[in-house]
């Protein structure tokens, strides 16, 4: 067996061991049961809400897990010397780092996939209790978890970045939220800037925020929230070039934070 | 020792203060339940992609304030609903995310009948089928909002054929025919009342629709017996109570708005309730929405 996988393995071991992520899916679990009852708010659109409901606790659940382990499984192992134990062995801290990664990716998914097989039976026993106009595509709702699964893998390596560099639990944790948050808002502040607020700005405002808008994810591509409630169609080539976007941004954040950590000071 | 004691104090004050806390809160003015939605564009970047989440809970927030107005009107207390802030919330919901039908759906039973504030609700309206394409719903109520409201049929029509065509429903054929007779005012409104009614789940917003098809009822009932009147004697009935008078009809209905039925110069049945919860004073009428939908 590999170091790379040792790492993988001892990693999805500690992260099954973690309370907090009991108390996390059970709560997941509770949300799952009241989702009919709380879709009976909508006056006419209790289907639509109960897929609301579901891709919105999903996201938030995923979040909570992306922000929470992407942050403290690095400054864990720092602050618990095991680092400065096991990387004392012939191993490279860029297997670690990879290893620790996939495995809460790993994670993620069975969580994203465990979820949205029970968001298909509360959405189906929402839908019971009032015909809706439009029926629930599946083939869209699949991909919006997906989606949902990628945007929060690419926060998760945000956060490993920042746990590479930092010596505290807070700061990754903090700034991945902010990241998360501005994140979402970049594509609307984009838009806002190419219409007739923008021409109003100085350009080099402009240039500053078209550069901050680059650097940062644009999460607003993977958000295929309104497709999945309302079924409405997607489209194939802006998916392919997201999830390209998503294999190059993620890739580049986790070689940074890679080479970050491979340059640390651990002693 | 001491400890037991503080903690059996706290514990005493916890109970002490619980039961007036609640009673409190619950009492809170309607108003400051319904509260203030911050902007649009200050909602979109702070959802983190659930704006249609948080779209959705404006409207429940609106729907749970308007209910308990119902409540109370059906209690005989009667309060100033604050309109204003109502629709601002759910411009703000619709522009978070255009395709929530609730928003349009609420519109359309809370501010025509109300209010007669047909032009903004007719503009939401109008933004909501750029989104909602399939549904056939948004053109109806246009439809309707012109033809009932407006007396505008010319303008209705086109509305009527667009959801004729979306529905295939022979409702929309039929009431779209009906609508270009101009006959039948009061049993229009009812088979709307009746439509909206079927199409929701919400019990406060089902008694709400309760009490307007009572009072249609009444009146179509009123309408009935003035040409039955017609027929029998030859000439329109002068006043509602002559139908009582001469036989045609046992009692005259009770409008639930609490107005008395009265026939018009032209001898159409009308209410001098309007329809209308005493709520509303007339200069209110004139102070409802001010954004625009682009």
């Amino acid at each position: 067996m590999s170091t790379f996988e040792n790492f993988f393995r001892l990693s999805i071991t500690s992260l099954l061991r973690d309370r907090l992520l009991y108390l996390l899916l059970s709560l997941a679990f509770l949300v799952l049961l009241l989702i009919p009852l709380f879709s009976m708010f909508s006056l006419r659109q209790v289907q639509e809400l109960s897929v609301t409901l579901s891709l919105s606790a999903l996201s938030l659940l995923l979040l909570v897990v992306a922000v929470l382990t992407g942050a403290s499984s690095l400054w864990r192992d720092v602050e618990k010397r095991y680092t400065a134990s096991v990387l004392g062995l012939p191993v490279s801290r860029g297997a670690l780092v990879v290893g620790k990664f996939l495995a809460i990716a790993t994670l993620l998914a069975a969580i994203a996939a465990l979820f949205g097989l029970g968001s298909v039976l509360a959405i189906k026993v929402a839908a019971a209790s009032y015909p809706a106009d439009i029926p629930v595509r599946w083939d869209v709702f699949a991909a919006a978890v997906c989606f949902e699964y990628l945007k929060n893998v690419m926060l998760l390596s945000l956060a490993f970045l920042f746990s590479a560099v930092s010596t505290s639990f807070y700061f990754p944790f903090l700034a991945s939220f902010a990241i998360y948050l501005a994140g979402s808002a970049s594509q609307d502040v984009f838009e806002m800037l190419s219409g007739s607020y923008g021409q109003a700005l100085l350009p080099s405002s402009r240039a500053l925020i078209k550069g901050i808008y680059y650097l940062l994810p644009n999460f607003s591509a993977f958000d295929l929230k309104t497709q999945a409630i309302y079924a409405l169609p997607l489209s194939p080539g802006t998916l392919v070039l997201t999830c390209i976007y998503f294999v190059c941004y993620t890739g580049l954040a986790l070689s940074v934070a890679v080479w970050s950590f491979s340059r640390r000071e651990l002693a | 020792m001491i400890g037991r004691i503080v903690c059996a104090l706290f514990l005493c004050g916890y109970l002490a203060v619980i039961v007036p806390f609640t009673t409190a809160v619950a009492h809170r003015p309607l108003a400051v339940k319904l509260g203030t939605m911050p902007s649009p564009e200050v909602l979109r970047p702070l959802s983190g992609g659930n704006r249609q989440f948080i779209a959705q809970y404006a409207v429940v927030k609106v729907l749970f304030y308007y209910g308990t107005l119902v409540e109370k009107f059906r209690e005989k207390i009667y309060l100033k609903p604050e309109y204003e802030n109502m629709f601002d919330t759910l411009q703000t919901a619709a522009k978070l995310d255009p395709w929530n039908s609730d928003v349009y759906y609420f519109t359309q039973a809370a501010f025509t009948w109300e209010l007669r504030r047909i032009d903004e609700v007719n503009r939401l309206l109008e933004f909501g089928m750029r989104y909602r394409t399939w549904d056939y719903q948004l053109p109806f109520f246009l439809g309707f909002n012109n033809a009932y409201f407006r007396k505008d049929y010319a303008a209705a029509a086109p509305y009527f054929e667009k959801a004729a065509k979306l529905s295939h429903d022979p409702l929309m054929v039929n009431l779209s025919a009906r609508y270009f007779s101009e006959s039948g005012q009061n049993e229009m409104a009812l088979r709307f009342i009746e439509f909206m009614q079927r199409r929701t789940t919400d019990r406060k917003m089902i008694a709400l629709y309760e009490i307007r098809k009572q009072a249609l009822i009444g009146a179509l009932t009123v309408q009935k017996g003035a040409e039955e009147y017609r027929r029998r004697f030859g000439t329109p009935p002068a006043r509602v109570s002559d139908l009582v008078a001469k036989g045609v009809l046992k009692s005259i209905p009770r409008d639930p708005y609490g107005g008395e039925y009265y026939l018009d110069e032209k001898g159409v049945v009308r209410s001098t309730s309007k329809f209308a919860r005493p709520s509303t004073p007339p200069q209110q009428k004139g102070g409802v929405p001010s954004r625009r939908m682009d």
